[in-house]
């Protein structure tokens, strides 16, 4: 593959190359900055254009737009605490902080680089290990995803800023609301009270959209309404300057390798590995104890982590056929649409087609930085409008976003009604991330939870037993739930005496 | 007494007997009776009472510390934005987007305080008119329309 | 004077709507609904189609998706609807035949007005290329060995990859030797086919081709001209009505449609399918098509209906 990559450079440079990478890139970013935008819509979007378009453009403006709004997502979290994305989530926890201190162009500017570094090391990756990283993938059954899943939940317990209690408490709302719908073994239908509505479950969209933007909308409209002309103080990206980077290099570092890691993994997702490598980031950087006040070291973990995983998803996608994401498996439909067979013998039978997505996500993910900073500079003045038009859009932009999910007009009422709940519960001091998490992350525990139980004939000891990875991650998991109870009850310790 | 009526322990009741109700759901609806890990409801009542269980802490916590809630500047405003989303997310399916949106960007600008009679009537009708236009229109990703026509 | 004019026009839309007018069909654009999302199977498959199919109404027509439940929240949406020709969904056999058996959904069998299907795959029953088992009768007789301990994937209850594993092992007699481990989506189900958790999985032509896998029997009259080797499940043994299996699409408008309007859209469906644009699609996309018209479709879809409820009653749904 790697000889093809010559080949491959030629069919970016040409001015339809170019053209599809910085006008795809350059759509994410804006798409995905708006509230309630997500990559979802924005990829739907586009699709309809990439019908009549060669392979290799077809496929690099998805994946253009796609990084593009992964990227962008982090534009609306920071800025005005709405994310459109669950894997955005983790980063409004600092970078909505930052912002109200008035530090919002630098926040959005370590969201930036860390993006950045986090995108071109997963497109290195990418083109170096595809191989090697698939295999590893394969070893990745049931049971071991479990075990990974559990190490993401305990997250919940690094993001409850506020209260424990009231953050486990929001994290089990979030796993109940997955359980919703058709049981994922049998079929049967749970918590629906026949109204065919609710077969297909709590669309984890609605939710999100509606308990971080509707209700942040309702929160400002309950608080005394802002009489400033500007809602945010924002003039553009402002870049964090290399001095400032003393003592955040090894959280960055170890953010790149887990999302690469956990995007490799069909099926886990950008949110998991954002909310796991926060959860790292606040054990381990020497600014542990500041995050979720504004500290950059919980944007970078976040953001460098949901970057990433796209390289990542791209390894099992492109080296086994089989779909790491939503997004990638429509690239995979879009491939097949091209006359393509995705397959183990995807790479071997196409190297020049899979070389040139390789170089041209590496390419996008070197567009992400002057794209971000000219974009934030013209988007500036747009931001710079009362909280009335502001919030108004919001909840306009939400209802389009939601609604072209699943385009069904249902998803728009449980969105309305997760404003509402989301509302009276941060009133009371709840966290919503963890709500988050649970809801991303519960329907893999109980579906991988119960795999694992029927291969090992009902016996839970056994998913430890002769399977090294899952024990390795369960002691990680005890460990990481053990260690903030521990540090809480030794500074308790330290300040009694 | 005074302490089981503020704001954070009604919220906090509220959810406890959501969390109950649906507990007691699962017992009204049999399901197929396989083995107890595997039944459909295994795992949503074990969420469930570790939702209960928590609530309940939750409540203990609240009745020692005491703590007021965030106050509400106005309420009326409040109330009514709320009731306004509620109503506008749930009748789109209906009366298409554009109706309900022209509708609740006037109340909303006007609760957030926005008075120019001018300004709301031309944001409450360019905003969504730009919305539908780019999708109905332009991306053939049409928005939910209205009874009397499929252009809006 | 201005509100009574707004009046009398919602008034007349009002009243006026009801009234098909079948000679003028279409005056409006035509909405084709995928009931998966965007960028799946069904939906690129419907979007190659809707502009062969615009062209042949001589009107407009665009795709739109209603995700979730299987299918059954579209289907169920569009049942509801006035059946006045503008909107079709396009159903699978699990959408119309196998979930409204198993679901309480509000709609069933003579909820639709049938207009023509579309394509229609046979499916296979495969093994990792690795695997010891080179015929039917080897897994047979490995089961019979060891019981319990080969293990069936699926892309979730009551899917087609479920129901093929099912018709396959219930007719080698099997099934109860055999565990079943549901996935969420055919990608998950085929990486651990791939890496050896499961050993058996079911599915379409395509799908099959996208990993090292090898075919066992194929659900067909006859056997494939890609696989002259792989004999068919009635060869194998396996009797009626589970020896034949096809992942089946069709166009479906609510039922009550005036039959002018259904022989029009009949009628374009035809000559979409037939057209040079939509058969270069079909071979690169690696589509089987399978044109019916409506009348030949509606007694296919209610002898289909009839015969998956016995597939339904051995996956034991």
């Amino acid at each position: 593959m790697l000889s093809s990559l010559p080949d491959a450079f030629a069919i970016l440079m040409t001015l339809e190359g170019l053209l599809v990478l910085v006008l795809g890139t350059a759509l994410g970013i804006v798409l995905g900055a708006m509230p309630g935008i997500g990559s979802t819509v924005a990829v739907a979007m586009v699709l309809p254009f990439t019908l009549s378009m060669g392979q290799a453009p077809a496929i690099m403006l998805l994946l253009a737009v796609y990084a593009g709004s992964v990227y962008g997502g982090s534009i609306a979290a920071i800025l005005i605490n709405t994310p459109g994305t669950p894997q955005s989530a983790a980063t409004c926890l600092d970078g909505y902080p930052m912002a109200q201190r008035g530090e919002a162009g630098l926040a959005l500017g370590w969201a930036t680089v860390a993006s950045v570094i986090g995108g071109l090391v997963s497109a290195v990756v990418l083109i170096f290990a595809a191989p090697q990283l698939a295999a590893f993938a394969l070893q990745f059954g049931p049971i071991e995803t479990f075990t990974l899943i559990l190490l993401g939940m305990t997250c919940i317990v690094s993001v409850s800023t506020g209260s424990l209690v009231k953050g486990l408490l929001a994290g089990m709302i979030g796993i109940f609301l997955s359980t919703v719908g058709g049981d994922p073994i049998v079929g049967e239908m749970r918590f629906t009270f026949n109204n065919w509505q609710l077969f297909a479950g709590f669309n984890l969209l609605a939710v999100v959209i509606g308990v971080f933007a509707l209700s942040e909308v309702l929160m400002r409209a309950s608080a005394q309404l802002s009489t400033a002309s500007e809602l945010v103080d924002f003039k553009g990206v402002t870049l964090p300057r290399l001095a400032m980077w003393k003592g955040r290099r090894r959280t960055l570092g170890k953010s790149v390798l887990i999302g690469n890691m956990i995007g490799v993994l069909p099926g886990t997702g950008a949110a998991t590995a954002a909310f796991i490598s926060y959860a790292e980031g606040r054990r381990s950087s020497p600014n542990g104890d500041k995050f979720g006040t504004g500290e950059p070291d919980g944007i970078i973990a976040s953001e460098a982590a949901n970057n990433a995983v796209t390289g990542g998803a791209l390894v099992p996608t492109m080296a086994l056929g089989i779909p790491g994401d939503a997004i990638t498996a429509v690239m995979l439909a879009t491939l097949t649409l091209h006359g393509i067979t995705p397959g183990p013998k995807l790479v071997e039978d196409n190297p020049t087609l899979i070389a040139a997505i390789f170089a041209g996500f590496f390419v996008i993910n070197l567009l992400l930085l002057p794209l971000g900073l000219v974009l934030s500079r013209v988007a500036a003045p747009i931001l710079r409008v009362k909280e009335a038009f502001m919030m108004t859009a919001i909840v306009l932009l939400c209802a389009v976003g939601v609604y072209f999910v699943r385009g069904n007009p249902f998803d728009l009422a449980v969105m309305g009604a997760a404003g509402v709940a989301g509302f009276i519960l941060r009133r009371q001091g709840f966290p919503m991330a963890p709500l988050v998490i649970g809801m991303v992350l519960g329907p893999t525990l109980e579906i991988t939870l119960r795999q694992g139980l029927i291969l090992t004939d009902g016996s839970f000891w056994a998913f430890f037993y002769g399977h090294p990875i899952a024990l390795a991650l369960g002691l990680i998991s005890v460990f990481a739930l053990i260690f903030p109870l521990l540090r809480q009850f030794m500074s308790m310790q330290r300040r009694s005496l | 007494m005074q302490k089981l009526l503020n704001e954070q322990a009604m919220v906090l009741m509220g959810l406890f007997l959501i969390g109950s109700g649906l507990y007691a759901s699962t017992f009204a609806q049999s399901f197929s009776n396989v083995a107890t890990a595997q039944s459909p409801v295994f795992f949503p009542r074990t969420i469930l009472m570790l939702w209960m269980g928590l609530t309940l802490i939750a409540l203990v916590q609240a009745m020692h510390q005491n703590e007021a809630s965030a106050p509400v500047a106005s309420l009326g405003r409040v109330a009514l934005l709320l009731v306004t989303s509620v109503v506008y997310t749930n009748v789109i399916g209906h009366e298409g987007f554009f109706l309900p949106s022209v509708v609740f960007a006037a109340m909303s600008l006007h609760l957030f305080g926005i008075r120019n009679p001018i300004v709301v009537a031309l944001y409450a009708v360019v905003v969504p008119g730009a919305l539908v236009l780019l999708f109905n229109h332009m991306l053939s990703m049409p928005l939910p329309v209205s009874r009397f026509t499929h252009l809006f | 004077m201005t509100l009574q004019r707004v009046a009398a026009f919602f008034a007349c839309s009002l009243l006026a709507a009801p009234v098909v007018a079948a000679d003028d069909f279409p005056e409006r654009p035509i909405n084709l609904i995928a009931p998966f999302n965007a960028g799946g199977g069904t939906d690129l498959l419907l979007r190659g189609f809707a502009p062969h199919f615009a062209e042949a109404i001589g009107g407009d027509a665009f795709v739109s998706n209603m995700a979730g439940g299987s299918g059954t929240v579209a289907a169920s949406a569009l049942q509801g609807q006035r059946p006045d020709g503008y909107q079709l969904g396009y159903f699978s056999i699990t959408v119309s035949t196998i979930q409204p058996q198993i679901k309480n959904v509000p709609y069933d069998v003579d909820s639709w007005t049938p207009i023509c299907s579309v394509a229609a795959s046979p499916t296979l029953l495969f093994t990792n290329a690795d695997t010891p088992y080179q015929t039917a009768a080897d897994v047979v007789e490995a089961a019979n060995a060891e019981p319990g301990k080969l293990v069936y994937g699926s892309s979730g209850p009551g899917a087609m990859t479920h129901l093929t594993t099912v018709a396959a092992f219930a007719g080698l007699g099997i099934l109860d030797k055999l565990k079943h481990l549901p996935f969420q989506g055919s990608g998950p189900a085929v990486k651990e086919l791939t890496a050896g958790t499961i050993q058996f999985f079911g599915d379409t032509e395509i799908l099959m081709t996208r990993g090292d896998f090898r075919p066992l029997m194929v659900f067909n009259s006859e056997r494939l001209e890609s696989y002259p080797d792989v004999p068919t499940a009635t060869e194998t043994g396996i009797k009626a009505p589970l020896n034949e299996l096809y992942l089946w699409g069709g166009l479906f408008a609510p039922a009550g449609l005036e039959p002018e309007v259904t022989a029009k859209l009949e009628a374009a469906c035809e000559q979409a399918v037939a057209s040079e644009g939509f058969q270069d699609f079909a071979a690169t996309s690696g589509t089987v098509i399978n044109y019916r018209g409506a009348a030949e479709f509606e007694a296919f879809f209610r002898q289909q209906y009839e015969s998956n409820g016995a597939l339904i009653e051995a996956a034991g749904l």
